[in-house]
This record gives structure tokens, C-alpha cells and sequence, in this order.
């Protein structure tokens, strides 16, 4: 069979109007009637909230009542802010985590599941993926048990280790921040893992034995074959990766409330505090617009550097 | 023979080409109508905030059913009662709604609901905890119907102590549906057998008998908050402080953290927990706090009255009949022998047809003497009014769980004694605040002076945008 690849010839007049009559007025309208669903979704659901945010950052409002205008004001306090600024910096430390510690520990996982020969392979993909399927209320309950000074089970196995085991891991700034980053790698590497795992296994198996023909060994390979040739996906989890450490709320939230103090709190949750807990809501949009700039901007640059979506 | 498939290439128009065809509707138009359609839904809110009040006649008699809001579902069966009281004192009947959601989840819904202009609560329980986020702005005012015309002869009979919370510029937004006094809970069994006396008058003997048995059989006396919710960590501290005689915010609503008492409290906590007379927790009704109650780590905790429903009763019920109340201890330098901590205040939304229908309600729920005993029998909730805690059929009722004692004579001694709470719109801010800093004081990493120091100044620095 033969596929015809020449190309039809052109219709009289297509080119300079439309056909006379209803049916080519239908015709011009059935393209943007096909594409409509998506983009009056798309403007309702994202145009229309950030023109929202955007007004609303230059209002004061509490929810009720007419916003009161207060122009840039908002932004300014937002300088001045040393809650915003502690939230900014927990949130980088949150980006550095997921980019540099989490990314490198799913692209190792999936490696390790994708050796040759391993038994019960499916059992293990499983019980990595299980923390991004449950319930976040129940990972913040577990943890709480586990993670208590006194009475929790972490601590308990230390003492029982090595004699100490007093570490307040939700109490003391310094550990409750280990903890939140101990809790997003728990949380987000099976799930990693399985964009790493599909990379791996599309990988011709040829390039490999071309490599070990001359001479590579399984560290070399992995450099030479296997990271180059999964640098697309591995491009897009580090800039998915990303946006969801700058995003990130729930960790935060369940295990240590942001705290003590503010020491784990995240722009998200600063967004959601000054919403929900105290009612500025457009000092709450101003801080999200700034979020979303920062996570705007360094995603564009971040796609431009790792050549997302680029045909070679 | 393969096919050839066109490379799909940016289209460009070459120079001198005709202009592509204009149908009806064009990219640009698109672009212009979706840019519309955007400015005019951002406009959406503001027109939505601009008809922000509710102006509904109230209906006056008849059938109702009104939506009923609370975090506690036994508010629910008590209100069930309560509505048929209503009914014989007004010319309605009532259906109720319940809605239960959680006392912050509360709040943000209700307001929610007042943006979009339908669906708000008829009558609703608002935690005291998460009430003074409707103490911002207009908030209440918009929200929420002035009850101190509707108080009748209880006017002044109601404790003000548990209305001050729930007014604004004398407005009152809400009657409050327990009077939770601080008292010490012991487990007088351990206490004996360990050698405790129960009848310490402050909390400094206390506190020096608490460290020997610490040293001795590893039991603490007490337990302090220290988990990752703010607002628990300094309930504990709050507690304390309030019977001392100091308090987080003034009657205007400004911050007073920085005083002798708060000082004296925060390091009398620090140093309890230092010696092991006080143990840390991660919250009084969380799960490590039901360990050390069962394991008989922690033999006493200063609590509100309800902290024997929600905290003891359902975490050790094997140790029914072992515990007792008492009067806090005092502390030397001054204050008094209780605190409050809690309540939950009932109030009616304004403008709804079924505003004059909530209204009595709320009065029969609140405000007659006959629910106020049943209140406290059937939910243990404390009375409002102060002529009830002369009722002899409360002060006889013996409670099972301390062992038959009748509690409520403890009430009825410390009622008189018990401090006011201001709230604050920015009562959530201190919270975050001041958590982190009792934290850094009680491992002894800054000074409780400090600790305060630094807690006011942040407190100031977060709330510029409100002040202004």
C-alpha cells in the first residue's frame, strides 16, 4: 500500500476568502470551537486568578467588605518582613534538598531496581511508591509517634543504642528542619524513582554493550551511556522537582506546623497563614505573586539551560 | 514505499504574501476575548465583596431550619434540647442542620461563604482559639448579629470574664458555653504511694517535691507543650501566666507579653522542665501525652475543666476513680488559684431570615438557668452565669472519674477568683512567635527575659501590615 505524499492541489479561492454561505463560517469557527474547552478552562482557572492576585495584592482585605487600595504597600512590607524572608530562605533550603539530595537519590534507587536479575522487583518499586499514595494526616500522625523527645519511637532506639536519644527533632530549629527534609526525600523518592525507572529501561541495550566493548566499566557506563541518554527526563524531574520545593506545604504543615517558631516555615505556608489564619488576604497575594515570579523565572531559565523540549 | 512525512517546521510568512485570511474570529480577537473575559471575572470579587452584607427580613415565627455550624457534635444534642426550650419561650419551631467541620476549617468556611453571599451558618460555635480571626476588620461586625441588646436579665449575671473575649467596642458577638476554669488534675493513688502531698498551697513546694520524686521514681508532676502546633505551646504557658496575673494581650487589644509575671512564669517553666518536675509533651491530647498519663510518667497536669472529657477520660480509662482536682497552687509572689483556658463562643449570623430564630436559640441555649445546669451535667461545660454556681443540685453531683469527689464546690471556690482574657486580631501571630521563643527558654538556650524581649519585637515587626 502506498500513502499518497503529494500534496493536494489548492482549492479555488481558499486562500483569499472564506467559501460563501454558513458552511464556511463553520468551517473557520470549527478550529477555535475544538481548542475552546481548554482555554476557557485555562483563562477561568489560571489567567483569571493570577489578574485576581494580581489586584488583590494592591488591596488591603479581610475577606469581607470593600478591599481598601493601598497600592504597592504590600510589597513594600514584604521587604521588610523578617517572617517573609525566613520563609524564603527555608523554601531555597527546600529546593536545594529536593534538586541536589532527592533527584540524585531517585536516579540511584531506580538504577539499583533496574539491575539485572533482581528478584522481587515489583515488591520494592511498590514500597517506595507507597509514602506518595498515603494519606498525608496519616504520615503527620506516624511521624508525630516516631518523633517525639520523650516518648517517641525514635529516640527510644537510641537510647536504647547508644545511651542517648534526647534530640528534640520537632522542638529544635536546626532538627526540625532535617526533619521536614528527612520526611519531602521519604515522601517524594518512589515516585522519582519511577520516572528515572522508565527513562532507564528505554535505554537501547546496544549503546551499553558498545560501551563495555570498549573497555567502559559500570560507573564509566553510567556516565557515559546512561546519563546522557535519560538527560531528558532527567531534566524534567529536576525542573518538576523544583517547582514543587518551592510549592512545597504539606510537609511543613503536618509535621512541624512550620515551626518552632518559624523555623521550617515555607512561602506556601506563609501564603496560607496570611489567608486563613489571619485574614490579609492581599498581603497573602502579593506574597504569592512574588512566589510565583521567582518560580516562574527560574523555571524558564532552568528550561533554556537543560534544553526542555528541544528536538536535537 | 516509505512515505514521506513533512518535517513540521515555524511557519513564515514570506515577504510580499497576502496577509493570512481574516475569518471571524481571529488569534488576536481570540486573545482580546479571553483578555476580557479575564478582566471581567477578576472584577467578580470586588463586586462580590461590594455586596458583601446580608439584608434578609427576618422571619418572626413559623418553621425554621437552621443551619448549625459546630466543631463538637455534642454541642449538636445539647442544641437539640435546647431548641425545644426555645420553642416554648417563641413562636418558632425548629429543625436543626448540623454542619461539623474543625474549629479553624470553621471560621475560614463561614467566611467563605460570606463572600459568595449564600450557604453561611444560621448559628455557629466558633473555638475561642480560632475566634479573633473575625476580630480583623469588619469581619464579626459584617458577619455576625450583636447579642448584648438580647441578654435580657442576665445581663448582668453573666460571668464578664467570658463575655470580654467575644466583644469588640462593646459589642457582644457571641455567648460563650463553658466557663473552663484551670484546675490541678492529680492522680492522688501515685501520689500517695509515692509520697506527694496533695495539699501543697504553691507551686514552688510543688515543685520541690516534684524534683525528688523526679530524681527518685522518674515521675513528673506536670507537662509543658512543646510540639508544632504555636497555639498549644503557649496555652500551656498562657495558662500559667493568666493565674499569675499577667496576660498575652490588654483590654485594648495591645501587647503585654513583657512583664515581671510572664518572666517569672516562663522561667519557673524552664526550670521544671530542667529538673525533671515538669515534663515535655508534644501536646496535652496527643498521642505521646497518653503515653506518659498510662505509663505513669506524668501524674499531674494543670488543665481546664474539660480536659477530664477530652483529655483523661477517653486516654486512661483504666485510671478512673484514681484522679482528683484541686485549686492550682499559688505562686508565692502573688496572682491567684486559677486560669481559663478555652470556651467556645455560640453566635448568629446577621441579615438571614433566620437570624431572629437563631437569636432565641442561642438565649435558650445560653442564657436560662435550666440549661446552664444541664450543661454542666450533661456536657460538663461550666455555667456563665454566677448565680448558678450556688445550684445545689451541681455542687452535689459527684464525679466517678475523680473517684466520687464533687467537683463543682472546686468550681464554685475559684470562680470568683478567675482572670479575663482579651483576644487579639493578631492573637495567631503572637502564637507563631512566641512558640518558637518558649521553645529556645525552655531548653535554656535564651533567657526567659529574652525570650519575651525578642518575641515582642518580632510580634511588632509581623503585624506592622496590620497596624497600619
Amino acid at each position: 500500500m502506498t500513502v499518497p505524499t503529494t500534496t493536494p492541489p489548492p482549492r479555488a479561492a481558499s486562500s483569499e476568502s472564506p467559501p460563501p454561505g454558513g458552511g464556511g463560517r463553520r468551517r473557520m469557527w470549527a478550529p477555535y470551537a475544538f481548542i475552546a474547552p481548554f482555554y476557557v478552562l485555562y483563562v477561568l482557572f489560571m489567567i483569571v486568578p493570577i489578574l485576581v492576585a494580581c489586584g488583590l495584592s494592591l488591596t488591603e482585605w479581610v475577606g469581607l467588605g470593600t478591599p481598601k487600595f493601598v497600592g504597592l504597600r504590600n510589597f513594600l512590607d514584604l521587604a521588610r518582613d523578617t517572617s517573609f524572608h525566613t520563609a524564603l530562605a527555608n523554601s531555597t533550603l527546600y529546593v536545594l534538598v529536593s534538586v541536589f539530595v532527592v533527584v540524585p537519590c531517585a536516579l540511584l534507587l531506580a538504577q539499583a531496581l533496574h539491575t539485572k536479575g533482581l528478584r522481587a522487583r515489583d515488591l520494592f518499586r511498590v514500597t517506595f511508591f507507597v509514602p506518595m499514595v498515603l494519606s498525608p494526616i496519616v504520615i503527620a500522625l506516624v511521624y508525630s509517634l516516631l518523633l517525639d523527645t520523650q516518648y517517641g519511637l525514635v529516640n527510644s532506639v537510641l537510647k536504647a543504642l547508644f545511651g542517648g536519644g534526647g534530640v528534640d527533632w520537632i522542638g529544635d530549629p536546626d532538627w526540625a528542619k532535617s526533619t521536614v527534609a528527612v520526611v519531602v526525600l521519604w515522601r517524594w523518592v518512589g515516585y522519582l524513582t519511577i520516572f528515572f525507572l522508565a527513562a532507564l529501561q528505554a535505554v537501547p541495550k546496544d549503546l551499553y554493550e558498545a560501551a563495555e566493548l570498549d573497555g567502559a566499566g559500570a560507573i564509566r557506563s553510567f556516565f557515559t551511556v546512561t546519563l546522557p541518554s535519560i538527560q531528558p527526563v532527567t531534566a524534567f524531574v529536576v525542573v518538576t522537582s523544583f517547582i514543587g520545593a518551592a510549592q512545597l506545604f504539606d510537609e511543613p504543615y503536618l509535621i512541624t506546623n512550620g515551626g518552632p517558631g518559624e523555623a521550617t516555615l515555607s512561602v506556601a505556608m506563609f501564603v496560607y497563614r496570611a489567608a486563613f489564619q489571619r485574614q490579609q488576604f492581599g498581603y497573602a497575594a502579593a506574597a504569592g505573586l512574588v512566589l510565583f515570579v521567582v518560580v516562574f523565572a527560574v523555571s524558564q531559565l532552568l528550561n533554556r539551560l537543560l534544553a526542555i523540549g528541544r528536538a536535537e | 514505499m516509505a512515505a514521506q512525512v513533512p518535517k513540521f517546521s515555524r511557519y513564515r510568512r514570506p515577504s510580499g504574501a497576502p496577509p493570512p485570511p481574516q475569518g471571524p474570529l481571529s488569534r488576536r480577537a481570540l486573545l482580546r476575548a479571553g483578555a476580557g473575559l479575564g478582566a471581567a471575572a477578576a472584577l467578580t470579587p470586588g463586586l462580590a465583596a461590594c455586596a458583601g452584607g446580608q439584608n434578609a427580613d427576618p422571619r418572626a415565627s413559623g418553621d425554621v431550619e437552621l443551619a448549625f455550624w459546630t466543631h463538637d457534635e455534642a454541642y449538636a444534642d445539647f442544641f437539640e434540647v435546647s431548641a425545644e426550650i426555645a420553642e416554648r419561650a417563641s413562636d418558632f419551631r425548629y429543625r436543626l442542620r448540623l454542619s461539623r467541620a474543625g474549629a479553624e476549617d470553621l471560621v475560614t468556611k463561614a467566611i467563605a461563604q460570606a463572600i459568595a453571599g449564600r450557604g453561611t451558618p444560621d448559628v455557629a460555635g466558633f473555638e475561642i482559639g480560632a475566634f479573633p480571626r473575625l476580630l480583623r476588620g469588619v469581619l464579626a461586625e459584617e458577619l455576625l448579629t450583636d447579642l448584648s441588646g438580647d441578654l435580657g436579665d442576665a445581663a448582668d449575671d453573666l460571668l464578664p470574664s467570658r463575655t470580654a473575649p467575644f466583644s469588640r467596642d462593646g459589642r457582644l458577638y457571641a455567648l460563650d458555653s463553658d466557663a473552663p476554669l484551670v484546675v490541678y488534675y492529680y492522680r492522688e493513688s501515685e501520689f500517695e504511694r509515692l509520697g506527694i502531698p496533695t495539699d501543697l498551697a504553691t507551686w514552688e513546694e510543688l515543685a520541690e517535691a516534684g524534683t525528688r520524686a523526679h530524681e527518685r521514681h522518674g515521675v513528673s508532676l506536670g507537662a509543658v507543650p512543646v510540639g508544632s502546633e504555636a497555639g498549644v505551646n503557649t496555652q500551656g504557658f498562657e495558662m500559667l501566666l493568666l493565674q499569675r496575673g499577667g496576660r498575652f494581650f490588654d483590654e485594648d487589644g495591645a501587647l503585654a507579653i513583657e512583664s515581671p509575671e510572664a518572666e517569672e512564669v516562663l522561667g519557673f517553666l524552664a526550670e521544671g522542665l530542667r529538673t525533671g518536675f515538669l515534663s515535655s509533651v508534644a501536646g496535652l491530647l496527643h498521642p505521646p501525652m497518653q503515653a506518659a498519663l498510662k505509663s505513669g510518667a506524668v501524674l499531674g497536669q494543670w488543665m481546664a475543666t474539660w480536659y477530664r472529657i477530652y483529655g483523661l477520660e477517653p486516654n486512661v480509662p483504666e485510671q478512673a476513680g484514681q484522679w482528683r482536682i484541686r485549686p492550682l497552687p499559688a505562686f508565692r509572689s502573688g496572682g491567684v488559684r486559677t486560669s481559663f483556658t478555652g470556651g467556645t463562643g455560640f453566635g448568629v449570623t446577621r441579615g438571614k431570615e433566620n437570624t431572629l430564630a437563631g437569636v432565641e436559640l442561642v438565649k435558650a441555649a445560653y442564657l436560662t438557668p435550666s440549661e446552664q445546669v444541664r450543661r454542666f451535667r450533661d456536657l460538663g461545660y461550666l455555667p456563665t452565669r454566677r448565680s448558678v454556681y450556688e445550684d445545689p443540685e451541681l455542687l452535689a453531683i459527684p464525679d466517678e472519674f475523680c473517684g466520687g469527689q464533687p467537683t463543682f464546690e472546686v468550681y464554685r471556690d475559684l470562680i470568683d477568683e478567675a482572670p479575663s482574657i482579651h483576644l487579639s486580631a493578631d492573637k495567631s501571630t503572637l502564637d507563631t512567635v512566641l512558640s518558637g521563643y518558649l521553645l529556645q527558654a525552655y531548653h535554656g538556650d535564651i533567657s526567659p527575659r529574652e525570650a519575651l524581649a525578642r518575641t515582642a519585637e518580632d510580634f511588632r515587626g509581623q503585624t506592622r501590615n496590620s497596624r497600619d
